[in-house]
């Protein structure tokens, strides 16, 4: 190697995805779209400069990879058992009146036998990366909706092995070979899956709780963690990395510390699944006019699969006796073709099954509903309010639902120590709900024992604050003394809500008071203060000196709590 | 196959964390363990994938664009302020050492380009690690003790002094011209780099229009612009990255979710980059374990005694001299930085050259958590010895007192909790003496107290001269545990009443238990006081806008006082 090549390509798609990206914002679309534009535009369709090989083709794997990893940290067991049976229904009713979909679709187009099957497999898949990034941004991932069409994706995605499974075989009329082959998968997964299960109530718990407050370990050990999954998985059948990291992340969502690592787990994920968008445009093959070989059939396709699509999901989730609402909603999140397609379509290649036109009739359609799909998931509630009264007829009484706890003008504490603690019982007075947020495994126990709500978690971090409901809190008082922190905490916070905080200077105080802040507390003038009235009081007064200082001592023996060894941000004062 | 290169990363991944358990267990440094999990990867010979490297050099870009993003103007004015003497006197003492010793090495084992390894080993030698070195000294640069503050303003200068070099020696020939070339290129890189601070990301702030994801592409973006730059003109791309970091503004609101990103993915960056420098370590050979010996006895031991003996020309006492040359004991990831460029980019190194560097940073780097782990055991036993006479006359030439004191009060520390109580015995015309042993505070203490002994708290002199003997009250406004314990054995020769200072309610028990009078802990003051106000508040009987007036009102007149603070570090 005699340069330092920074792969050149990678480097080109995050400078030309951030520019679109800077763009599209300006119009107000999800950066999404920014990202599969520049695949599009660096890629053998329009400018072709960029391939979607080596380190592109790696960070593309590992954003899928992080993103399913992180899917799986929202989940709980608990939540996914609810509805699995529901959701299995769901998902193995859809691909079997989907395929027939797509078969009828393809059939009426004209196209040959051959191809009409490759099509029919590889359109039934909806885009997990889009749904999954659509939906976490609006923070809509856990909500019944999100639960139900992140269950049949999860389904689906397993599927998908069974289908690569089929088109990697050497031999694809073997039925006996291909049946043992997915036999070992099934069991894969299965062990992966009781391995997940069993490590998040045995080993995990013990494991994080150790490492938890220092925050190099924390995340390199948990992203070991999901690189076991991974790697394990993937070297075992293809496909392996999606679900592999899906269940890995699973296992990490039971713990409390789970927002803490979402949340420094995200940015890693953004920076790689930029890539992976990127990359479906790179992927076509042949340029453009491969692409648009078949584009009036393609955009036909598109719209009679989406909308039929969207039915059979209805239809199907309808009869589990979900509310129309959810309904509603997790039907139209799943409306588009996923890049599933690609893969599939790009092996039947490699088998000879199909050309490159079909490849590219594929990547339009998937194109085309992504593109379509994004606003539409963006956008749904909108849709379903527009289209509410209309739909209100499938409803029942005897429908299930959702509901999911928040905060709401509560208060809200954050780091536990001294100060927090003393001011603690008097919010519990007064506040509904009293939620402390901090970065030490010791306080959660004792902020459990006392019966608070707990974080854990550094404030700094967006999730954090999301958990905490910031925006509805009541009152706020945070013992951190950093001033970015609590500029933040006053930008964020609503105009009515009472606001506590820490400054060391008395410049920074002022500012956090022209800011908003209802009060600053400023313990290192303070304790100035008192030391020298005590100071004065010993020289004058010996006696009062004692009193004083007996009744000060008596309270300091009586707490009796774990030391504050750290706050979220630094220590406080730092002079003496 | 992408698939393949995922796996990779995988077991690289697991090891790491397999034995960061093992570091966190034994409250190690992350870095050293890293490179361990390397080693035992390379010798396994599992991975052989030049995609890793280019991973790895992701990570050091991010390892030197994160560290110039935190960079503040401060922190170069503090380093001219204090330090400079040791500073210089790393350079101008220990690197021509090591330059020779590491020369002499290259000479007898027959390297290619002597001068250079001997350039990369003196390298290693002088500097200092920022990562595992702060990671350590974190409890006492918090707490602001004059030497956590000491090592790491010679951490910023190493780090400084390494990015020049790694300019300089970007070039595969080094001759005048190329290194004047590649210096001006630097000087026009660092340029626009200030220029995208001044108006390059605010304007990318404002385009993102309130969207964490676009700003930190864009920072990221900004970062690859760079690299791409120094790439271009064929410069060591840590300059690029330098320069990129210096771009980026990290003090508003929206830098805290920036922030946060940039770290994270750092991180994952970071641990690739170390694990594949342990990979790369080939199997041990008697030179490279000559070298390695070498380079860490140099660093163990000869590094922090001459810088120790510089802190104590500069006027700081032996044991703040000391520990802060203990903190400097490690090689700094920076000297890996120069030693993988060297590798990769102008393939210059000789291997066994290469392998010991990364072999003797793993080793410093754990010892140095030992070392200053039993710091103070070490400190009694080596260097009172051969100290002791020329401290007492250093106290006396620098301190003003009153040998016939009697009935006073002795206050540590002159920052803003002792100017009160300073201010408050001048007011009462009680007699006091202000112990205080840090020489930037020196002037104030000459213009404004009528007494002081300058000195170092935990040895006897100072308390001898300040006449502790025949004090009344002893306060402490240092919250340091050593310190407060030193102030405690104080009670052999004193019945002066003691009162401490501490910051955490445990400690501030087990102080009382062993004899203190009082032990101030500032938050529970503050707790008490926020109880009040709340309780005000919260019942209705006083309303917010009232609060924040008589407040102001005060903060005014403390001000007034001269107790605001600029930029105070102390």
């Amino acid at each position: 190697m005699s340069q330092i090549a920074l792969a050149a390509d990678f480097a080109l798609i995050i400078v030309v995805a951030t520019v679109i990206g800077i763009l599209v914002r300006q119009f107000g679309q999800p950066t999404i779209i920014a990202y599969i534009a520049t695949g599009v535009i660096l890629g053998p369709v329009v400018f072709d400069v960029v391939t979607d090989e080596g380190l592109v083709e790696v960070m593309a794997e590992l954003g899928l990879g992080f993103l399913l990893f992180l899917l799986g940290m929202k989940m709980r067991f608990s939540d996914i058992r609810d509805i699995l049976r529901p959701i299995t229904n769901v998902a193995v009713g859809q691909t079997v009146l989907q395929t027939a979909l797509a078969f009828l679709v393809a059939l009426a187009l004209g196209f040959g036998t051959q191809e009409i099957i490759v099509i029919s497999l590889a359109t039934v898949f909806g885009a997990t990366p889009i749904i999954v990034k659509v939906l976490t941004d609006k923070d809509e991932i856990t909500t019944l909706p999100g639960k139900i069409d992140v269950g049949v994706l999860i389904v689906q995605d397993i599927y998908l092995v069974v289908v690569l499974a089929m088109f990697s075989a050497e031999n694809i009329d073997d039925g006996g070979e291909i049946a043992r082959s997915l036999a070992v998968i099934f069991a894969m997964i299965a062990v992966i899956g009781v391995l997940s299960y069993a490590s998040s109530r045995y080993l995990l718990p013990k494991l994080f709780r150790r490492i938890a407050n220092n925050k190099d370990v924390f995340l390199i050990v948990a992203i070991a963690w999901g690189f076991l999954f991974i790697a394990v998985a993937e070297s075992q059948f293809h496909g392996g990395i999606e679900i592999g990291a899906f269940l890995a992340g699973i296992s990490l969502a039971q713990l409390p510390y789970s927002k803490e690592l979402e949340d420094r787990i995200t940015p890693i994920t953004d920076f790689f699944i930029l890539v992976f968008f990127a990359t479906i445009g790179l992927q076509i093959e042949g340029g453009a006019p491969a692409l648009f070989a078949h584009w009036w059939e393609a955009i036909v396709a598109s719209l009679v699969l989406m909308i039929g699509n969207f039915w059979i999901m209805f239809y199907l989730i309808d009869r589990e006796g979900f509310a129309v609402e959810p309904t509603f909603l997790a039907s139209i999140n799943m409306v588009q073709v996923s890049e599933f397609s690609l893969i599939v379509g790009a092996l039947a290649i490699q088998q000879g099954y199909i050309g490159d036109e079909i490849l590219g009739y594929l990547t339009l359609m998937a194109l085309l509903t992504m593109t379509a799909s994004t606003y539409i998931v963006a956008n749904n509630h909108r849709i379903y309010q527009r289209v509410e009264p209309w739909f209100r007829r499938f409803g029942s009484d005897d429908d299930q639902d959702a509901d999911l706890a928040t905060y709401e003008d509560h208060a809200i504490a954050i780091g536990y120590d001294d100060i927090t603690e003393r001011a603690l019982p008097l919010l519990d007075e007064h506040y509904d709900d009293v939620v402390v947020i901090d970065r030490k495994t010791e306080h959660v126990e004792d902020a459990d024992a006392q019966a608070y709500d707990h974080v854990f978690g550094d404030f700094r971090h967006t999730e954090v604050r999301k958990a905490a409901n910031l925006k509805g809190a009541s009152f706020v008082l945070s013992s951190s003394v950093q001033r970015e922190v609590n500029r933040a905490l006053l930008d964020e916070v609503n105009e009515e809500a009472l606001v506590f905080v820490e400054a060391e200077r008395i410049d920074d105080a002022r500012d956090l008071y022209d800011r908003g802040a209802t009060y600053v507390i400023m313990s290192t003038h303070l304790t100035a203060e008192m030391l020298s009235e005590y100071v004065e009081q010993y020289v004058t007064d010996r006696e009062g000196f004692d009193e004083t200082i007996t009744a000060d001592l008596d309270r300091l023996r009586r707490s009796d709590r774990e030391p504050a060894t750290g706050m979220v941000g630094d220590g406080g004062e730092a002079d003496g | 196959m992408a698939e393949g290169i995922v796996i990779d990363l995988g077991i690289m991944f697991v090891a790491a964390g397999a034995l960061l358990l093992v570091a966190n267990h034994f409250r190690l440094p992350t870095v050293p363990f890293y490179i361990i999990a390397g080693l035992g990867i390379g010798l396994t010979g599992l991975i052989e994938q030049p995609d890793l490297l280019m991973l790895a050099q992701w990570g050091i870009a991010f390892l030197v664009f994160v560290f110039s993003i935190r960079l503040d103007l401060g922190d170069v004015q503090s380093v001219l302020r204090e330090g400079e003497v040791a500073a210089m006197t790393q350079l101008i003492v220990v690197a021509p050492v090591a330059f020779v010793v590491g020369y002499a090495f290259g000479d007898l084992f027959g390297f290619d380009a002597p001068i250079r390894n001997a350039v990369y080993f003196s390298a290693a030698v002088t500097l200092s690690s920022t990562i595992v070195g702060a990671g350590l000294l974190e409890t006492e640069i918090r707490d602001n003790l004059v030497h956590g503050r000491l090592a790491s303003t010679i951490h910023f200068f190493d780090d400084l002094v390494a990015i020049g070099l790694l300019l300089v020696t970007s070039a595969a020939v080094i001759t005048a011209d190329l290194i004047a070339m590649s210096i001006g290129y630097g000087v026009v890189i660092i340029l626009a780099g200030l220029l995208v601070y001044q108006h390059g990301f605010p304007l990318l702030v404002r385009a993102a229009d309130g969207s964490d994801e676009l700003v930190l592409m864009g920072s990221i973006s900004i970062l690859v612009a760079f690299l791409a730059a120094a790439e271009l003109v064929g410069i060591s791309m840590v300059v690029g990255a330098f320069a990129a970091g210096i771009g980026i503004r990290n003090d508003e609101t929206q830098a805290l979710a920036v922030a946060n990103g940039i770290d994270s993915i750092r991180d994952f960056f970071v641990a690739i980059f170390f694990v594949t420098v342990g990979a790369l370590v080939s199997i041990p050979t008697l030179e490279m374990g000559a070298i390695a010996l070498a380079l860490v006895a140099l660093v163990i031991v000869v590094n922090p005694i001459v810088l120790m003996l510089a802190f104590v020309f500069e006027g700081y006492d032996t044991r703040t001299a000391f520990f802060a040359a203990s903190g400097l004991n490690q090689v700094s990831e920076f000297s890996l930085i120069i030693a993988i460029q060297a590798v990769l980019v102008t393939e210059t190194i000789a291997e066994p050259m290469f392998d010991a560097i990364i072999l003797a940073a793993a080793v410093t780097m754990i010892l140095t958590a030992s070392i200053s782990r039993n710091e103070r055991r070490i400190y009694e036993a080596i260097v009172p010895r051969f100290f002791a006479e020329q401290r007492t006359d250093h106290v006396d030439r620098n301190s003003r007192t009153d040998e016939g004191l009697e009935d006073h009060v002795i206050v540590l520390g002159y920052g803003r909790q002792g100017r009160r109580v300073v201010k408050t015995l001048e007011n009462l015309e009680h007699p006091y003496v202000v112990i205080e042993n840090d020489p930037v505070i020196q002037t104030r203490l000459e213009a404004e107290c009528q007494r002081y002994v300058f000195g170092d708290a935990m040895s006897t002199y100072p308390w001898e001269k300040s006449r502790v003997d025949a004090a009344t009250l002893v306060i402490s406004t240092a919250d340091h545990r050593p310190v407060s314990e030193a102030v405690l054995a104080l009670s052999d020769t004193s019945d002066a009443d003691l009162v401490l200072r501490s910051d955490d309610t445990d400690e501030a028990r087990a102080l009382l238990e062993m004899g203190a009078t009082y032990v101030v802990v500032p938050d529970i003051l503050a707790g008490e006081q926020l109880f009040e106000v709340l309780e005000a508040l919260l019942a209705g009987d006083r309303p917010p806008s009232s609060l924040k007036q008589d407040h102001l009102d005060t903060l005014s007149e403390l001000e007034r006082y001269g107790f605001s603070t600029l930029r105070e570090r102390f």
